[in-house]
């Protein structure tokens, strides 16, 4: 079994540090909920993890099976079994969905897969995520409804079958039938024996999932862990109770990455700053 | 219907004309050279003019076309696109004349820069007065690679009337880091990645020709030069 270990994990963007020594531990077979308020660095620490160049890891290790991700281009961390769910997924123009698909699933492959066996792969997967097969000509992502690309992304999971999977606000943009939908798939992926790490806002995600254990980031650090009751009590009480029961105030939302521009501020000047 | 085809061998002036209510349709691939060429196109009434040019040479050029819509209800269509790569020098000056009334024209262009290469489009659409109910669109986009390379896009609109519908659009740039990182997160090299976005980019121009092996021909140059 491997296991996802973030050590003492430091990350800026353009110059401000966001993650401020992060420790986690996820485990092949383990499901982690990742819980805080908005703009506390949970993205920010899957966006790292997957090494997504718009962030910069000034200090500590992602571990993974005991190699360090951090000196390995995101393509090396996918092939390794990570993979990312993208809270906001790119949309890239002229890239037809199912040759984005086919290099991905070869790329991880010695021998290219079979017109045959691609094809077959490609429709169940498009038939379990009730996704109308039509969608694979597609450009990838272009035109997509904010739930279709959140499938899409379920949909690029079940076909990489990863070791450890991240799950940025997959259940945002979704309807009640595609969220049963993709949790159904997530559960599958469990069954394999695929470790994950979800950010969700709503208890409603996790209670379809079988979760062992949750974490709390605040302020760019994990403040709390503990089992999945931890879920309950923020659903009921929201963040508030951090404060007093361990002291730590909750900064404002943070902008990472947007640049201080407003009416009668130089965009051109913040943009070069 | 009227079709003019070349395969390489094109002739440095072109005039041509598309009678009343006809189609004519041009389609250019360059792959071996090109050299400075002029092609000048006059539309006649409700007459249609569909002109392509895929070109992967690898020499220096410049390339106009003056398309003159004559008469009323005519239009055209002009889509372009090309790779630039080692020190080659490439202009691109598609322009239209608007005439007459009820008229429409997109000229579209589509470019990679590589290398110490320079790749200019820079057409212009013109409207002249008492041209109504016309609508033009001008656009051009270029991917530069590398550092040494030049690009430069500029989309001009010359508008005499009030009445009409015109627009330009002009992208100069380089590949956008977070598509590279989402294909990558996926296990794709970024090499692959590269090639990926690139294919993605000029592959619609296979869209404007009919002949399959001509098609495979031109993704083939296209993955050949990226």
């Amino acid at each position: 079994m491997a296991t996802l270990k973030i050590e003492n994990l430091h990350a800026s963007v353009k110059g401000r540090e966001i993650l401020h020594g992060v420790n986690l531990e996820v485990k092949e077979g383990e499901t982690l909920a990742l819980l805080g308020p908005n703009g506390h660095g949970k993205s920010t620490l899957l966006a790292c993890i997957m090494g997504n160049p718009a962030f910069e890891v000034t200090e500590g290790k992602i571990l993974f099976d005991g190699v360090d991700l951090t000196v390995l281009t995101p393509d090396k961390r996918s092939l390794a079994g990570i993979f990312l769910a993208m809270q906001y997924p790119s949309e890239i123009p002229g890239l037809n969905s199912a040759d984005f698909l086919k290099a991905s699933m070869n790329a991880r492959r010695e021998k290219p897969l079979s017109l045959f066996q691609f094809y077959n792969s490609l429709q169940n997967a498009y038939k379990d995520l009730n996704i109308p097969f039509e969608m694979s000509n597609r450009n990838l992502n272009e035109g997509f409804s904010g739930g279709e690309k959140k499938r899409n992304e379920i949909l690029q999971m079940k076909l990489l079958k990863p070791r450890v999977a991240m799950l940025d606000e997959i259940d945002s943009g979704l309807d009640v039938d595609a969220m049963q939908i993709v949790s159904d798939s997530i559960n599958e992926e469990q069954q394999r024996g695929c470790g994950f790490m979800i950010i969700s806002h709503y208890a409603r995600l996790y209670s379809m999932l079988h979760v062992d254990k949750a974490a709390i980031m605040i302020n760019g650090r994990i403040v709390c862990t503990g089992g999945p009751e931890l879920i309950e009590k923020i659903d009921k009480n929201g963040y508030s109770w951090i404060k007093d029961e361990f002291g730590i105030s909750i900064d404002k939302e943070q902008d990472a990455g947007l640049n201080n521009v407003s009416i009668g501020v130089c965009a051109t000047r913040e943009a070069t700053k | 219907m009227i079709n003019i085809d070349y395969i390489d061998n094109l002739p440095s002036i072109l005039d041509l004309k598309v009678p009343a209510g006809e189609t004519l349709n041009l389609r250019i691939c360059a792959f071996s050279s090109l050299q400075d060429t002029i092609i000048n196109v006059d539309v006649d009434e409700n007459g249609y003019f569909n002109g392509v040019l895929a070109d992967f040479t690898d020499n220096s050029f410049k390339f106009i076309v003056n398309i003159s819509l004559k008469s009323r209800g005519s239009g055209c269509e002009w889509h372009a696109a090309s790779l630039a790569k080692n020190k080659t020098k490439k202009v691109f000056e598609p322009s239209v004349t608007h005439n007459d009334t009820h008229q429409y024209a997109l000229m579209s262009n589509y470019g990679i820069a590589r290398d110490e290469s320079e790749l200019v489009f820079a057409g212009c659409s013109e409207i002249i007065k008492g041209a109504k109910a016309t609508n033009t669109r001008q656009e051009a986009k270029i991917i530069v690679f590398d550092e040494k390379c030049k690009a430069k896009a500029s989309p001009i609109l010359k508008i005499g009337e009030n009445d009409i519908s015109a627009s330009h659009g002009a992208v100069v740039g380089r590949l956008n880091d977070q598509h590279l990182f989402y294909l990558e997160s996926r296990g794709i090299s970024e090499e692959q990645a590269k090639r990926l976005i690139t294919l993605g980019y000029l592959k619609p121009i296979t869209n404007y020709f009919t002949d399959e092996k001509l098609k495979e021909r031109i993704v083939e140059s296209i993955e050949k030069g990226i």
